[in-house]
């Protein structure tokens, strides 16, 4: 139960005004420059968001001075706001125009390895020049001024590739699956429309990671990675590259492209599937918008440690779905910013009424903490976590039921 | 394959295109707006390892349809984003090759920023192919 916030608009407002004196204002130009030179923060906002929008993902880290929890639920808001206009068809993985495509696994891969833009490779060295004002000349062309943004074009190059998975499979390192093929997209399972319910399906759990929040899979993923878990993969393929968001013509049926889009996907492998007689390999797989390389693999990860029993959280789906949407966990616990002083004055006149319990018993009783329970309002806290929890609803109601609102 | 007209005018910068909708939009005659509107549209892809569709996430897009008020051709058009101009001028370009009125002037356009995007493909692709190592020697 909250306090309803009554008032406070004055407040309300001059903390508005000191919060943009403090961060700076932001024009289109401060959103342009976001847009296009921190493109990685840019994609984690529209992964986690699940709502490819260079130019409002840009926008909402300049508005909330690049808190990205505020910049995603701002992006999800926005979103709830408009209509769904159609389903794309499918992204064929095959056509993807590649920009970066590795693997740890096998070294000559069909098609080759090829590093993209990445500094990967590079030392991780502070450029102090630059805020010396020491800095050279940049090596590459500024970017022309009339050239259009991300949000509405993406210049990408022609190399397609197959995936790594599909040349293990022909060659029968991987089990074959049955694809259905004619699911019509708007009968594949949609979490922005239906809750999630465990045991969920494959396409849930898929864009439930696909929308996540890149610390909490991080976090679960190398949990699990160290050795709480049972899952320490290879890297069968990581691929960043653009692909064709492909509609219909509604006259004439005939497919177009609305424009490229950055994804990225990421497979990894393990080798204890399969049978004694044949043993395979094992695949986990995860892909989201934009460019994230932490998050597709240890979404993969993940993927894969999901279907494994479970003596650890990061093996569990509803663990790990649950506690890795970013609206979810992020709105839960600045929550706890709100006022609860109704809650938390009513624990506190629980606490209290222990005391006055206890005081009322050790006079008549003498040391009440020998006793071990049969007295209201007097358990003792071991048996509090044992106990049969309606039973001690009815003793001390306020305790038990008012840690959370 | 040549890509798609709407492909191209998608693809190609928003203010050239507007731009030259402005410039052609006399010979072509009026026009009436029958939509447009932006919204989101559901990407759906394709797992690896079972081969399961899944939503990957919603692509926002604006899109327009327009008739030509003389021949009553419709046109459609759509980009990524929510610039509705961008969308309505694809839509007065896509009905007036529908309706054949001023083709000419119109796919010489449409062939100047095919050119232009698969210059920019190309470098690219050079680009990233620098990129590529033999991991024997890596």
């Amino acid at each position: 139960m909250y306090v309803a916030a009554r008032g406070g608009e004055e407040a309300i407002q001059n903390a508005e005004t000191l919060y943009h004196q403090l961060n700076t204002e932001y024009d289109l130009n401060t959103v342009r420059l976001i847009e296009r030179n921190m493109p990685y923060l840019v994609d984690r906002v529209m992964g986690e968001g699940s709502l490819y929008a260079p130019d409002l993902a840009a926008l909402a880290l300049a508005q909330t001075g690049g808190d990205i929890y505020e910049a995603v639920l701002m992006l999800r808001a926005y979103r709830s706001t408009q209509p769904r206009l159609a389903y794309a068809l499918p992204i064929s993985w095959d056509e993807m125009n590649t920009i970066r495509r590795i693997s740890a696994a096998f070294k000559d891969i069909p098609g080759g390895q090829i590093l993209g833009p990445t500094l990967d490779y590079s030392h991780r060295i502070l450029d102090l020049a630059v805020i010396d004002n020491k800095s050279p000349a940049p090596k590459i062309d500024a970017p022309d001024p009339i050239q259009p943004t991300t949000s509405q074009a993406e210049f990408a190059p022609v190399t397609t590739l197959a995936r790594v998975s599909e040349w293990q499979r022909a060659a029968g390192l991987l089990p074959k699956v049955n694809a259905d093929d004619k699911q019509a997209a708007r009968d594949i399972p949609d979490v922005t429309r239906e809750p999630l319910l465990f045991p969920t399906s494959r396409a849930a759990r898929l864009q439930s990671l696909s929308r996540a929040e890149t610390g909490g899979v991080l976090a679960l993923g190398y949990a699990n990675m160290r050795g709480y878990g049972a899952v320490h993969p290879t890297i069968n393929e990581l691929r960043l590259g653009y692909v064709d968001v492909m509609m219909t013509h509604p006259m004439t049926g005939e497919p177009f492209s609305l424009g490229r889009i950055r994804v990225s996907y990421a497979e990894v492998v393990t080798t204890f599937k399969g049978s004694a007689q044949k043993p395979q390999l094992a695949l986990g797989f995860c892909a989201t918008l934009g460019w994230n390389e932490v998050k597709t693999i240890a979404g993969a990860m993940l993927d894969m440690a999901m279907d494994l029993p479970e003596p650890h959280p990061s093996h569990t789906e509803e663990y790990v779905l649950y506690h890795t949407d970013p609206v979810e966990s992020s709105g839960f616990c600045i929550h706890y910013k709100l006022p609860h002083y109704v809650t938390f004055g009513s624990s506190l006149d629980a606490m209290r009424g222990v005391e006055v319990s206890n005081s009322a018993a050790a006079s008549y009783y003498g040391d009440v903490s020998e006793l071990k329970a049969g007295l209201p309002g007097t358990y003792a806290e071991s048996e509090l976590a044992v106990s049969d929890l309606s039973a001690i609803d009815d003793v001390v109601p306020d305790i038990a039921l008012s840690a959370h609102p | 394959m040549t890509p798609h007209h709407l492909s191209i005018l998608a693809r190609a910068p928003a203010p050239d295109v507007k731009a030259f909708v402005n410039d052609i939009l006399p010979f072509i005659g009026p026009v009436d707006m029958l939509k447009s509107q932006t919204g989101i549209v559901m990407l759906p892809a394709k797992d690896s390892a079972k081969e399961v569709k899944f939503h990957l996430g919603e692509i926002l897009m604006a899109e327009a349809t327009v008739c030509l008020r003389i021949s009553k051709v419709e046109g459609y058009g759509a980009c990524l984003g929510r610039d509705l101009q961008h969308a309505t001028a694809i839509a007065i370009l896509d009905a007036a090759l529908r309706a054949e009125v001023s083709i000419e002037p119109i796919q010489t356009f449409i062939e100047e920023q095919r050119q232009q995007l698969a210059q920019f493909d190309a470098k690219l692709a050079r680009d990233v192919e620098s990129t590529r190592v033999s991991m024997e020697t890596f």
